[in-house]
């Protein structure tokens, strides 16, 4: 059991869920870094997504993009109302208000898909999930062997547009230094929404892919934010590259743990991880110090 | 004074309440209450009086009931052994999530207390061969209560918890009460205030914290050895992170430092969804709203409200 | 023998060298002004004598005990009151509660105590609020008792700073520029009560201090710093003839100047 065939075949495994974890993770991060909202009902972005993808294909029978496509564009829209109708309300409010918020929204929505969906679990079946894709010893279905590598073109292209565009040089303004980026014009409202619409895009997104992999049900989106939320520690809070690398990290530990060790550990790792880096440090690991004064 | 006297006439309209209805339905729902009672009253001493936001009552909640689960399989303790064993259980590991509120503040010690209850709900549903996994762990009724050999109170009925419940309360306002306008209370609302001119007049900002978050996690500790005995078990699901978000939100909604808040919060956020039975299926949408609702456009709370009402 | 003692007191901010290895004594029931231009470190040194900062090097004894690193609140109750030259006052609290709350450290009881409400600490809380309601008869203040501490003007909030470290009988009061946005009638009153301070109550008093006429009124001894360095300590008329003293300020509103430009 314990040999390099197996490791791998865990390593790519780890890398599958690592990936679908930097999606949430990177939403997230983006929204607590350049809004300072905490914002508990992300997975439930997640969750919506899976189920939008699922309904469409049943209904529609497409295939894996166009699903993607209606997942994302789905879940971008119930982003934009919860920011237009929950966060904006708070804006220069204490960040507890909107954690509480963001709890208040999740459990909302979570009643709302039960009422919608229903409590039966489901999963997202597409023609690719019967095609077997094989690299040397690893082994896995089409479906899943693109999951890292939808969510390294959806990175790159959140990449892009915060390196590139001018939206993304007032996202990173805002996010240095709020205040001060205001006094240079940047528009706070339009931020909201940008930065919304990105983050609730990647959740969509991440929640189609992993529709294949997870039975989805209504509370499925409680673990993936909080894991989400010990990527985002991990990586530093706000630090977009470290949830990057933070993500895959918790994903590959993660079946590592499960694959050697006990399955009863997997969740727990990424907790535990967490107090220990809060305590030791709070700027996360692969953060860079940064001045909280 | 005044509010004294408001107090005592309320516990005996509700130690009253029993002769007057017949239906167990309305003791349960109060029974709820009194422990949702004690376990916002508890959050409110760290996190309106001490301003350490903590999102772990309901892990606290959750080892006090498990710690009278076990210790009645293991050890076969009753009531009376198991109440201070989960206030103590519960006490130690208050002191352990303190321990980062001496490094960490504002949303760094938040997502810290998130972490910890996550934890501890992981292990309650994962460490299967302690704590039974998602089935739990059965828990007796509490019986005949005996004091030096004499029966003083025998707990059965709904009734009867009723009043053992109503008792625990009582008492649980009362200490939370005494701590807060006590010199203790006082150095907490210091260290919310401003923490280094606490230290600069001799505050001893370690150990208020650390009180705080013991005598927090105490109350949540008795609240669950309650809810144990009421149940007559325990399970996983009660001690998620949804109830410490839940309890958060008594307290914020009702008004933080007052324990009046608290109290009015805890009564709101558990009647409502009873309130809200006919709605069915959407009791939970309403009651998510409401949250948000009560967050967004009542920054004090209901004695904030009040407050301001009085004076206008 | 001195009260307070620092022995090459160093305090270093990343690179840059806050305090300097200085000495600086105050003997009982002086009054020692430390004076210099801004951001040449007095505030940095009352933080470090207060405990809120530990010296990078160098030793501090306060009554012959050696407090070197030693935290702020125990330093507190070994004797030692301070101001703060940004004004501090517990903001969710009245005046008479922030001049009260000083004493409690000082009688803290028990934990039990307190939560059974035993008569003992309640009394002493009675007496607390007593003995502030005295001071701030004292101070002026008694009408705004009860009225929250930060709707007072800049100088009443200054007075409450002053009898909140009054009312513990300190042995050694540390002033961080008391007289910092006072009208020149207050600034008057302060120095009277300054001097009553030390006088009546035999309290030892160290003064950062801007104003100049402040520093001349009360002070036995002047220390001066410059850059994090002790350039002066010598009698207030003869540091004001010191040439390195004078240069020292001129350079220092030289550079003022430059900021105020840029
Ligand atoms: N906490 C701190 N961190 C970094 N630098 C500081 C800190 N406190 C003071 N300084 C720096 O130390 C120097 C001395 O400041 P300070 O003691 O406030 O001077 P003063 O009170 O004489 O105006 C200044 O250059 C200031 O910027
Ligand atoms: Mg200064």
């Amino acid at each position: 059991m314990y040999t390099l065939d197996f490791a791998l075949q865990i390593l790519a495994n780890g890398i599958v869920i690592g990936s679908v974890y930097v999606l949430v993770a990177l939403g997230l991060t983006l929204i607590f870094g350049i809004l300072g909202i905490v914002n508990f009902a992300h997975g439930e972005f997640y969750m919506l997504g899976a189920y939008f993808g699922i309904t469409a294909a049943a209904i529609y029978g497409l295939s894996l993009f166009p699903l993607l496509l209606v997942g994302i564009l789905g879940v971008v829209l119930v982003g934009l109302l919860s920011e237009r109708l929950v966060f904006r309300p708070l804006a220069g409010g204490d960040m507890t208000s909107s954690i509480i918020t963001s709890f208040g929204l999740a459990v909302a929505l979570q009643n709302a898909a039960l009422i919608a969906f229903g409590p039966q679990p489901k999963l997202l079946r597409t023609p690719w999930a019967q095609i077997p894709v094989e690299i040397g010893p690893v082994f896995m279905p089409l479906q899943r062997a693109l999951i890292p590598v939808i969510a390294l073109v959806l990175v790159v292209a959140v990449h892009v547009v915060l390196r590139h565009t001018w939206t993304g040089r007032s996202l990173r303004a805002m996010a240095q230094h709020g205040t001060l980026a205001q006094l240079y014009g940047v528009d706070v409202k339009r931020v909201a929404v940008v930065t919304f619409a990105v983050g609730a895009a990647l959740a969509g997104g991440a929640g189609v892919l992993m529709s294949s992999v997870f039975l989805v049900q209504p509370t499925v989106g409680n673990m993936i934010a909080l894991k989400a939320f010990t990527v985002v520690i991990l990586g530093g809070m706000g630090n977009v590259y470290g949830a990057v690398s933070a993500g895959l990290f918790l994903g590959i530990a993660e079946t590592f743990v499960a694959g050697y060790l006990t399955n009863t550990l997997r969740d727990i790792v990424g907790f535990a991880l967490v107090v220990v880096v809060l305590l030791i440090r709070p700027q996360g690991l692969f953060g860079r110090a940064i001045d909280r004064a | 004074m005044r509010a004294f006297l408001i107090a005592v006439a309320v516990l005996a309209a509700l130690a009253l309440l029993p002769l007057a209805v017949a239906g167990g339905y309305l003791l349960h729902v109060l029974v709820v209450i009194f422990i949702f009672v004690i376990l916002a009253v508890g959050l409110d001493l760290v996190m309106g009086y001490c301003g350490q936001y903590s999102f772990a009552q309901g892990a606290f909640y959750g080892i006090g009931a498990y710690t009278a689960a076990i210790l009645h399989r293991d050890l076969g303790f009753g009531f009376w052994q198991t109440l201070p064993s989960g206030i103590v259980a519960a006490g130690l590991f208050g002191l352990l999530l303190g321990i980062p509120s001496l490094r960490l503040s504002g949303h760094f010690l938040a997502i810290t207390t998130i972490a910890f209850q996550t934890i501890v709900y992981l292990l309650l549903t994962q460490w299967t061969s302690f704590t039974g996994g998602q089935y739990g762990l059965p828990v007796p009724k509490v019986g005949a209560l005996t004091l030096f050999g004499w029966e003083l109170f025998r707990v059965e009925t709904v009734r009867d918890f009723y009043f053992l419940a109503l008792g625990c309360m009582a008492a649980a306002i009362g200490v939370a009460w005494r701590l807060a306008h006590s010199r203790i209370g006082r150095q907490w609302q210091a260290i919310q205030d401003d923490e280094l001119l606490a230290r600069a007049i001799g505050v001893d900002v370690t150990r208020g914290k650390l009180v705080a978050f013991v005598a927090s996690a105490g109350l949540a500790g008795a609240a669950g050895v309650l809810l144990a005995h009421y149940l007559q078990g325990v399970s996983p699901d009660d001690f998620a992170i949804w109830t410490s978000a839940t309890v958060v939100a008594m307290v914020l909604a009702g008004g933080r430092a007052s324990i009046v808040g608290p109290i009015l919060g805890a009564v709101l956020f558990t009647a409502m969804p009873e309130v809200l039975r006919s709605a069915q299926s959407y009791k939970l949408v309403i009651y998510g709203v409401v949250m948000i609702l009560v967050v967004s456009f009542l920054p004090g709370g209901i004695v904030g409200l009040l407050r301001r009402e009085r004076r206008a | 023998m001195s009260l307070l003692v620092c022995e090459g007191v160093t305090r270093r901010f990343g690179g840059l060298v806050a305090v300097d290895a200085v000495d600086l004594a105050v003997g009982e029931g002086e009054i020692v002004g430390l004076i210099g231009p801004n951001g040449s470190g007095k505030s940095t040194m009352v933080n470090l004598v207060t405990g809120v900062l530990p010296p990078s090097a160098g030793r501090i004894r306060f009554a012959g005990r050696d407090v070197t690193g030693m935290p702020s609140w125990r330093v507190a109750r070994l004797g030692i009151a301070r101001t703060f030259q940004m004004l501090r006052l517990f903001k969710s609290m009245s005046v008479r509660e922030n001049v009260a709350l000083a004493l409690h450290p000082k009688l803290d009881g028990g934990l039990l105590g307190s939560a059974l409400g035993l008569a003992r600490p309640a009394a002493a809380d009675r007496d607390a609020r007593a003995r502030a309601d005295a001071l701030l008869d004292l101070f002026g203040l008694a009408a705004l008792a009860d009225r929250p501490a930060t709707a007072l003007s800049i100088g009443q909030q200054r007075m409450v700073e002053l009898a909140r470290g009054m009312i513990v009988e300190p042995r050694l009061f540390v002033l961080d520029e008391p007289a910092a946005g006072l009208s020149p009638p207050n600034v008057e009153k302060l120095i009277e009560l300054i001097r009553a301070m030390r006088d009546r109550h035999g309290i030892t008093i160290l003064l950062v201090e801007h104003v100049m006429k402040v520093v001349h009124a009360l002070c036995d001894r002047v220390v001066v710093l410059d850059y994090g360095v002790k350039i002066a300590d010598d009698d207030p008329d003869a540091v004001a003839r010191d040439p390195r003293v004078v240069e020292a300020y001129i350079g220092g509103a030289r550079k003022a100047d430059d900021a105020g430009a840029g």
